[in-house]
């Protein structure tokens, strides 16, 4: 009897369902409306990009009559969303727009987003439980759960990735993706402009030798900085967008600066060490190029041991790490009779 | 008069013993740099090493055969199969044609070495050259002592070492030696303004570009330079000398090599040397005028040559933006993109990204590559700096650009090595210079004169490349007053400083502490260098060594494997396997292979993954349509060699299904992750390379356990159906299965049936569904 009565009562639930659908159909604006209403509430977005809720969801998808005349493409956001999520959403945002410059007329594809906050059933509609998400709604699709999901590993192509997936679902093409670019053409004839006219006064002061780049210590600066960043391993961070550091998973309260492993390291890790590399070199430089220049015998003296402890202090540490992290130590290699 | 006489034949006696000294350390390191590769050698055996040098060898061989012309129109026929490579149009000649002369040059000399052995030992040779190379270059820049040491530290640079090796025959052996002989050449020019330099320049340059594809980091790293040059106001003719010659000369010679061609115009990475070109000639003809004219009318000419010109560039630019912005990569290789944007690989290019060559380094690999000299290179950079000249500026532009360049792909480790052996050795050698003239300053106080006299002469030589170039820029480039006043303030400081030496010192006793500390340094750096030659870079991958509690174990399956099939298969079978292995079984087996390691063409490549990655039956009718009599599969499950073929297959997998569609990457993922256990899909448990693996291994003493992914197989017992084993070598690592003859009509189509059960994918019956020619 127990299991029974619920039986029941989805049986119940589900021929309510299946009426309050069919009823709704027969009450629904048709098809031609709907693509209608679509195009005019996409006509107000900027991108193309139509904001939908859990009654618009209602209206165009579960409630619209098989086949659907049109195919939606669902960006599932937050409203505050990360760094990540919102270079996700403004790459979605250039692929609609980049859609609609090469589909001038007659497109039956609409790009729309939903929020986690304005719209959660929608989300368990879909069965969304991780964002990034992007699904695509085909005419066909009777439930929302069976909408073709956009590949994780896809979003890290941005637009172009997903323009691929728009292509595969719809076999319609997106075209060029047409990047705004950073400044206008205006701001680039501004500039061009101002070059032209700085020319002859920049090509003067080049000429008579009274510019920054004369300057013998920016260049040093600047070489020193660029080896700096480059043994601290800043490209395998950036390239790889490694954190800074990371939290303790069995202790959140504390931070991990240093990881095993030959192949990989933290942002801080790589800077610590790369500082220690610089260091020792800058202090070198030091020694036989400016403290020689003094005449004082005891400040020498006193650099001198600092520095000495110093620098064996870094190297040893560099030691210490590198044989911490891979394992590595130095055996001097002596031919087996001499053991 | 007797006394300076004296002390003039003393200082000649000096030179003479110092520079007999000199050339015997330079030997000395020659004869190091050499030995230290030989670790491979004496612990393995004269053998080639891992793949390309495989190919590279084959090349020389059919040199040393055939002649040099034979060798410029070789088409070979036993490479991808049935498409075939032309190989004297595709590949870097430089390497082969010197191994080849090499090789010419002792048979002439009657004496007989084999082409094996004068392959193997090509690179040890040329570390050998690069070491004095460096010397040289180093020389030019900061004085002998310099180049000993910069010397002494690049014979041992375990960067270098990895690639260079007894037996590592590969382009980046010599290519690297013909890097710093091109920086040699160009700083040489550069301060003597010689033309004779400035041919020589050229040709080594032209033997880089034979050598290897990093050429391109010359053809844009001296052009920097010279802009650079002049934009920081050092523009003389010994630049002008320096850089018009190698341009001119140096792209007509390099496009020469068939590989290269018009590349050398027709690629961006060229462009940068045009640009310069240019610019360098409207620098020369403005200093040119600025010498006929008052000055006066030279800021009338001035303005009129600025406004004209500028109006012409512009027109110039906005052609030049035009055509490169109408290819799509807008004219620069994916390689080259992705230096300037690091990001740009991992988000267009996964077949760049994915190899491990290309990834950047984090800090253990520069501790492992470059070890202490990661620590002495900030010195030697402020050194360079001090006297600033073209030479110097030259070191510094390079090291910064390897420095980027290293952070970006491992693989260009190699290009900052050099660099940073320089930049080092300058900074040792500049320390060892202040603390060694410490403590002699203050040991000898009577006999102070002599000593300051001793210490002086390095001073004197390292100075003397920069005193040089300083007068000898006066005379042709005609400075302004302005200018010259500056030089003398220069030279008044200069002088007061070699004056003022005499008091820089630093207290003696803990000068001496300072230099154990540095020579502890240079020990450590030593240790290191060997240790990690003889035990990491040693491994000729083809034939492996373990250590087991029973003692050592040599594996030598590769080349079983490769004998077996160059003695019991016809010498027209086709052998398909997996790229990697191509160059060695065409090297060593002299069998026509499908695909090797010059993946030029990916279609090719995906279509051997297609068949390994199908059922049996599908895979047989890839393979037939192929004419492949044999496939080898490499196998690591029985003995734990890890980079096997079941470890490589994802890849396989993945870059058949960017050709063909229906083999798709999840039909063989259960949860996201690669199982060959129990927990395999159908698809992967079916496909032919867990068939062709796994055969037979539960017979053997494993069971069925697989030692490198540390489980127990998911399928045991199945027979091969259109297979049969031909040959698997003593360890299992290589097994080697002939494609069975195509069955009669009815019992084929009987075969089918029963088979066609088992797969159980739709895709696959599907296939199954189409007919195959044999039945």
């Amino acid at each position: 009897m127990e299991l029974k009565i619920p039986r029941v009562l989805l049986l119940l639930l589900l021929v309510a369902v299946a009426a309050l659908i069919s009823l709704s159909s027969a009450a629904s604006p048709t098809a031609d409306d709907l693509v209608a209403e679509l195009e005019t509430l996409r006509s107000q977005s900027p991108s193309g990009v139509i904001h939908f809720d859990d009654s618009s969801v209602a209206r165009f998808l579960t409630s619209a009559p098989l086949p659907r005349p049109y195919s939606l493409l669902v960006f599932f956001g937050a409203s505050k969303p990360d760094h990540h999520l919102r270079r996700l959403r403004s790459e979605f945002a250039l692929v609609s727009s980049s859609f609609a410059a090469h589909h001038a007329s007659s497109r039956r594809v609409f790009f729309c987003d939903l929020e986690y906050q304005e719209s959660e059933s929608s989300f368990s509609l879909f069965g969304v439980t991780s964002l990034p998400d992007i699904r695509h709604v085909g005419p066909q699709h009777r439930s929302l759960r069976d909408s073709d999901r956009m590949d994780q590993s896809d979003f890290s192509g941005l637009a172009a990735s997903m323009a691929q997936f728009v292509e595969a679902k719809t076999s319609l093409p997106v075209g060029p993706i047409v990047r705004p670019s950073l400044i206008s053409p205006r701001q680039i004839a501004f500039l061009a402009v101002a070059l032209l006219i700085s020319a002859p006064f920049l090509i003067k002061r080049i000429l008579e030798g009274k510019t920054m780049l004369h300057d013998r210590r920016l260049w040093m600066g600047l070489t020193v900085s660029v080896y700096f960043l480059g043994v601290a391993g800043l490209m395998h961070n950036i390239i790889h967008k490694i954190p800074m550091y990371v939290k303790d998973r069995k202790d959140p309260n504390r931070l991990i600066f240093f990881v095993k492993g030959f192949g990989m390291q933290l942002g801080a890790e790589g800077f610590a060490v790369g500082f220690l590399y610089t260091i020792v070199g800058l202090i070198v430089a030091f020694a036989t190029h400016v403290l020689v220049r003094m005449r004082n015998e005891a400040v020498q003296r006193g650099f001198l041991l600092a520095a000495m402890l110093v620098v064996f202090w870094a190297v040893r540490k560099v030691i210490y790490l590198h044989n911490w992290k891979t394992g590595y130590t130095v055996h001097t290699f002596w031919p087996t009779r001499w053991r | 008069m007797m006394a300076i006489a004296e002390a003039k034949g003393a200082s000649a006696l000096r030179n003479a013993f110092g520079g007999i000294l000199g050339v015997f350390i330079l030997l000395l390191i020659g004869i190091f740099a050499f030995s230290i590769r030989l670790f491979s050698v004496i612990k393995y055996e004269s053998v080639i090493h891992e793949f390309d040098p495989y190919f590279n060898y084959r090349v020389t061989q059919y040199l040393t055969n055939n002649g040099i012309y034979d060798f410029w129109n070789w088409f070979d026929d036993r490479t991808w199969y049935p498409l075939g490579r032309a190989i004297g149009g595709t590949v870097y000649p430089g390497l082969t044609l010197t191994a080849g002369s090499m090789w010419w040059l002792l048979n002439s000399l009657n004496i007989p070495l084999s082409v094996e052995t004068v392959c193997v030992f090509t690179a040890p040779i040329f570390s050998a050259n690069a070491a004095w190379a460096t010397y040289l270059l180093t020389k030019e820049v900061k004085g002998t002592g310099a180049g000993l040491t910069a010397a002494a530290l690049l014979a041992m640079v375990p960067s270098y070492i990895s690639r260079s090796v007894a037996g590592s025959y590969d382009n980046e052996a010599v290519a690297i030696f013909a890097l710093i002989l091109t920086f040699y050449f160009y700083v040489k020019t550069l301060n003597s303004g010689s033309l004779f330099y400035a041919t020589l320049n050229a040709l080594s340059y032209f033997y880089m570009v034979c050598s290897w594809g990093g050429y391109t980091f010359i053809i844009n790293l001296i052009p920097m330079h010279v802009l650079l040059c002049i934009v920081t106001g050092r523009y003389s003719s010994r630049l002008y000398i320096a850089y018009a010659p190698l341009v001119v000369l140096g792209t007509l010679l390099a496009s020469l090599v068939p590989v290269v061609g018009f590349n050398t115009v027709m690629t961006s990475e060229h462009f940068s040397s045009f640009l310069v070109f240019v610019i360098i000639h409207m620098v020369a003809l403005v200093y040119y005028i600025k010498g006929i004219l008052s000055p006066k009318m030279f800021k009338v000419a001035m303005t009129l040559a600025v406004t004209i010109g500028l109006t012409v560039c512009c027109a110039v630019i906005a052609i030049f933006i035009a055509s490169v912005a109408s290819s799509p990569t807008k004219g620069w290789s994916g390689r080259s993109l992705s230096l300037l944007d690091p990001t740009y690989a991992s988000k267009y290019i996964p077949i760049i990204a994915s190899v491990s060559e290309h990834q950047p380094p984090t800090w253990p690999l520069y501790f492992v590559d470059i070890n202490v000299l990661a620590f002495l290179v900030p010195a030697g950079i402020i050194a360079c700096f001090s006297p600033l000249s073209d030479a110097s500026s030259f070191m510094i532009l390079y090291l910064a650009i390897s420095a980027y360049f290293s952070g970006v792909m491992v693989r260009l480790m190699l290009v900052l090595a050099p660099a940073a052996c320089v930049m080092s050795g300058i900074a040792l050698s500049e320390a060892f210079d202040v603390f060694t003239r410490s403590i002699k300053f203050q040991a000898g106080d009577i006999n102070s004169e002599s000593s300051i006299a001793q210490n002086d002469v390095s001073n004197v030589d390292s100075n003397a490349t920069t005193d040089k170039s300083e007068t000898v820029s006066k005379e042709p480039s005609r400075k302004n007053h302005e200018k010259e006043k500056e030089q003398e303030i220069v030279k008044k400081v200069t002088s007061k400083s070699q004056n003022g030496k005499k008091l820089l010192v630093l207290p003696q006793e803990v000068s001496a502490v300072v230099i154990l500390l540095l020579i502890a340094l240079g020990g450590f750096y030593v240790g290191h260098c060997v240790w990690t030659t003889a035990t990491a870079y040693s491994a000729p991958a083809i034939v492996l060594k373990s250590y087991t509690p029973d003692g050592l174990r040599v594996f030598d399956d590769f080349r079983e494997a490769y004998a077996w099939l160059q003695h019991n298969t016809d010498v027209d079978d086709k052998v398909a396997s997996w790229w990697d292995y191509g160059y060695q079984i065409t090297a060593m087996a002299n069998r026509t292979v499908i695909v090797d390691n010059n993946t030029w063409n990916n279609t090719h490549i995906a279509t051997v993954g297609a068949a390994v990655s199908s059922p049996e039956k599908a895979a047989w009718e890839i393979f037939n349509s192929l004419d492949v009599k044999y496939v080898l599969v490499v196998f690591g499950g029985l003995v734990g060699y890890p980079s096997d073929d079941i470890d490589k297959f994802i890849w396989m997998v993945r870059i058949a299904g960017g050709v063909f569609p229906h083999i798709r990457e999840q039909d063989y993922l259960r949860d996201g992750r690669y199982h060959i256990d129990a927990h395999a899909t159908p698809t992967m448990l079916n496909c032919l390379m867990y068939k062709l693996s796994y055969y037979r291994f539960v017979e053997t003493e494993a069971e069925g356990f697989d030692k490198v992914r540390r489980t127990e197989i998911g399928n045991k017992k199945f027979e091969l159906t259109h297979f049969e084993e031909a040959f698997t070598t003593e360890h299992w690592m290589v097994r080697i299965y002939k494609l069975k003859l195509p069955k009669n009509r009815i019992q084929g189509k009987l075969k089918n049936k029963s088979s066609s059960e088992t797969y159980s994918s739709n895709q696959t019956r599907a296939r199954n569904t189409r007919r195959n020619p044999w039945q």
